[in-house]
């Protein structure tokens, strides 16, 4: 909160000023695994899937924290694009650059313990790929194609160690761009990705503001509530969540749908609990996506990298 | 800007996209979430903004209402909070405009015309054309008697002083430039507005 400031002092302007854009924090991953692995509990018919996707969540802070990549921007490699409202992390522009492989052999290397006979397949495979063959996984990520079948079980590792990269990098900004505007609005304002999932915070300076956070550079940016974010109306939303039989509660995910356009994105409230985390959340109502898919007015606009439809 | 807005690529998560997707593909069955569908009810409500009626602050307001927009259903406001993203109140609310949920659902709430006939002492329910009939002939009736031309030194003042109106504080300012205009234009002096109380 801003104050206002007189030549006798200075008084809280009272008023709520929320941030325009979050950047990830450092210890992002860490905190989405120990909600993934709440949720694992909470919801037996994903907890397999839950608990291993915890255990890729927990490498990826592993990666994020061990390892020092081959390449780093220059200092004011952003500038120019931070002044102009261009997203400076273009996930276009940076896949060339990144290292982004070698933090996929890091997470790989984390998670070979962990995995069961399963999976461990799925780590075979990805070592055995040539560089240019990941660089397809990656662009079938970067453009949301679900590629071939034997491909799919494969694309959330590389997801996977994407985000490490990209996160690393929107920590490391030396400022936050702003808010994106118009048509771009839905869009990351670092990276120029598309959207999880929303999320309604908690937190003092930013009460029930809702932000979008991306699904592949960690960051957030505010978008007005009751706004649907794909034609951003205002006057059609509607909100379904999930009952127990006994009209408990479920989940606190909610699929915030608009009647303009028939789309929906899963919107967040941390008010229900103060862990929940839009990807972890977005993962575990899936239930919520077989109902709505299976009432068939409304069509998912959320991308989670970590479950990739056939 | 670089980057591509494409309103139509929306992502299919249904029964079989999820047999066909990454969770399958990774060897974690999908049945059991298929299955467990049943244990579930879909809920839906409605999210509307709107603006507190209450004074002339105008705080801004998010109402919940229960229903998903269906035709025939009856929407009933279930829950009121501040407007986070309003730039007046940035989310906050005034105990009055936070109790107005209660107004809302009271039973006194006045939603059609009555009318309380002289010399009687029940309310009566009649139609919007009936009401603003004879409101409008109540105002022509009382206009024809009193309207003044000229005042006692014969300076010409076209006014109308025995009849008065009070506005909404729930009003955007075309409607306020409208109120104008009309009382006005009748030669009414008399023009207060509730926002003010
Ligand atoms: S009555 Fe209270 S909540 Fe309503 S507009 Fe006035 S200050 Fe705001």
């Amino acid at each position: 909160m801003k104050g206002v400031n007189h030549s006798f002092g200075s008084a809280p302007s009272g008023i709520m000023e929320p941030p325009e854009v979050l950047l990830p924090q450092p210890d992002i991953f860490a905190r989405r695994a120990l909600r993934m692995r709440e949720l694992a509990e909470q919801v037996p018919p994903l907890a397999d899937f839950l608990s291993f996707m915890a255990r890729m969540v927990q490498a990826q802070q592993q990666v994020l924290d061990g390892r020092e990549p081959a390449w780093r921007p220059t200092p004011g490699a952003f500038d120019v694009a931070l002044e102009h409202g261009m997203p400076p992390l273009s996930a276009a522009s940076l896949r060339r650059e990144l290292d982004w492989r070698a933090d996929l052999a890091a997470l790989l290397d984390a998670l070979e313990l962990h995995v069961a006979e399963r999976q461990s397949p799925l780590l075979e495979a990805l070592r055995a790929k040539t560089d240019d063959q990941l660089e397809e996984l990656a662009e079938l990520i970067l453009e949301i194609k679900p590629g071939t079948d034997a491909d799919r079980g494969l694309l959330p590792f590389v997801a996977a160690a994407m985000q490490v990269a990209w996160a690393r990098l929107a920590l490391a900004l030396p400022r936050t761009p702003e808010r994106p505007t118009g048509a771009a609005r839905s869009l990351c304002p670092c990276c120029g990705s598309r959207p999880v999932a929303s999320v309604i915070h908690i937190e003092k300076d930013r009460q029930g503001v809702r932000y979008l956070h991306c699904s592949l550079c960690e960051t957030e940016w505010h978008l007005e509530r009751v706004t649907c974010t794909t034609c951003h109306k205002g006057g059609q939303l509607h909100y379904f969540g999930l009952d127990e039989a006994d009209g408990k509660l479920a989940l606190p995910a909610q699929a915030e749908a608009c009647g303009h356009c028939n789309s929906y994105l899963k919107i967040v409230p941390r008010e229900f609990n103060a862990s929940a985390e839009p990807l972890a959340d977005d993962l575990a109502s899936l239930v919520l996506d077989l109902m709505l898919d299976e009432q068939g007015t409304y069509a998912r606009n959320g991308y989670n990298p970590l479950l990739i439809a056939g | 800007m670089s980057v591509r807005v494409s309103r139509r690529s929306f992502l299919k998560l249904g029964a079989a996209g999820l047999g066909a997707s990454s969770m399958a593909m990774m060897g974690f069955a999908p049945e059991q979430a298929l299955a467990s569908i049943r244990h579930f009810k879909l809920t839906g409500s409605t999210m509307t903004r709107n603006i507190c009626t209450y004074c002339s602050v105008g705080c801004g307001m998010l109402l919940y209402t229960r229903g998903d927009g269906a035709i025939n259903v009856i929407d009933q406001v279930y829950h009121v909070e501040g407007d986070p993203d309003h730039p007046v109140s940035r989310g906050s609310l005034c105990p009055r405009g936070a109790g107005v949920l209660d107004f809302i659902n009271s039973e006194t709430r006045v939603k059609y015309p009555e009318v309380r006939e002289p010399f009687t002492n029940e309310w009566k329910r009649i139609s919007w054309d009936e009401a603003l009939d004879r409101i409008a002939r109540h105002m022509k009736d009382d206009r024809d008697r009193n309207f003044e031309t000229h005042d006692d030194k014969g300076q010409l003042v076209n006014r109308w002083l025995t009849t008065s109106m009070v506005a909404a504080s729930a009003c955007t300012n075309e409607t306020a430039y409208l109120t104008q205009k009309i009382a006005r234009a009748l030669g009414m002096l008399v023009v207060d507005n509730q926002a003010r109380v």
